[in-house]
């Protein structure tokens, strides 16, 4: 088993972007709105240094603001956008023609492909936590694509569920990388078997979890490579848990 | 010929193709595009672009 690196939760990258002032166009909301950002990942802009992982480029951990906070509409192309929401609700809005609503274990996947606005909002009263994950497209241009799904608490207790990715129940992104989430009573070892050619990237929602001899605590994560059996020991109850499998 | 991929929004260059519609002509070179060129739809700077080796979707590729 090789580490690639561990991620303490305050050692991520940290922007604060508010609705008032350089961002106004940008960020969305009262001008005293605001977005905070923990990224995982950089883009070579942060002290940590940690482009991502393989095909993984962003792991956004993020909170908006009631009352109409969020990203106004803008323009991608290829990435495939993905949005985990924890708490609160988020309203998604893209050029595709969807516009959807998602609450607490609600998640989409939003292939950009040959070109997509998208919008997103927190209209609602209370904070939205939400994790953003963008990850490189298996084809370069492809048609856009819009798919919603649900994580079901009940059915998806001590096991790790596939979110996305090429299983039964998942949302299809069309190349071999995946995001499961573990939820776990806890005192149990969960196994997670990516492919030997892909790295696994874990990161603690809640809870307390050992993997590889080390302990991860709220927000932190660790990325490993070059591994097929990965055994996660989940401390504490209602350990949570988002699990990415990435192409290298 | 090689492709480059804006890491802020995804805006993807290829060489091959060029950017006609911006003033770039097909076959330009990444490194002969000027160091201050930013992605045309987000503003990312030339330097935070990534060479990517992914295929085109069978609709996007020449006819």
């Amino acid at each position: 088993m090789s580490v690639r690196f561990i991620l303490r939760a305050g050692e991520r990258g940290y922007s604060y972007l508010p609705a008032a002032g350089l961002n106004a166009s940008y960020v969305a909301g009262h001008p005293d709105g605001v977005i905070t950002r923990h990224s995982s990942f950089n883009f070579h802009e942060y002290q940590s240094g940690i482009p991502g992982l393989g095909v993984m480029k962003v792991f956004g951990d993020e909170t908006f603001t009631p009352n109409g906070t969020g990203y106004n509409m803008h323009p991608h192309h290829n990435f495939i956008i993905m949005a985990f929401v924890l708490g609160g609700a988020l309203t998604h809005i893209n050029t595709i023609g969807k516009i959807d609503e998602l609450s607490a274990d609600d998640y989409y996947v939003f292939s950009a492909g040959s070109g997509g606005k998208h919008s997103e909002l927190n209209i609602g009263g209370a904070d939205l936590q939400v994790i953003y994950v963008w990850v490189l497209p298996g084809q370069l241009l492809a048609p856009p694509s819009y798919r919603h799904g649900h994580f079901d608490r009940a059915a998806g207790a001590n096991r790790i569920t596939c979110l996305v990715g090429d299983e039964p129940g998942a949302l299809p992104i069309g190349q071999t990388s995946k995001v499961s989430r573990l939820l776990s009573d806890g005192g149990k070892t969960h196994t997670y078997r990516p492919s030997r050619a892909n790295g696994f990237y874990a990161f603690v929602l809640e809870g307390e979890a050992d993997i590889a001899e080390a302990t991860l605590t709220r927000r932190d994560s660790i990325a490993l490579e070059d591994e097929d059996k990965i055994e996660i020991a989940a401390r504490a109850a209602g350990t949570d848990m988002l699990l990415v499998e990435t192409k290298l | 010929m090689k492709k480059y991929l804006c890491l802020g929004c995804g805006f993807s260059y290829d060489e091959a193709r060029g950017l006609p519609e911006h003033g770039i002509a097909p076959g330009t070179r990444w490194a002969d595009i000027p160091e201050d060129w930013v992605c045309p739809d987000c503003g990312t700077p030339k330097s935070g672009f990534e060479m990517v080796e992914i295929p085109y979707h069978e609709e996007a590729r020449p006819a």
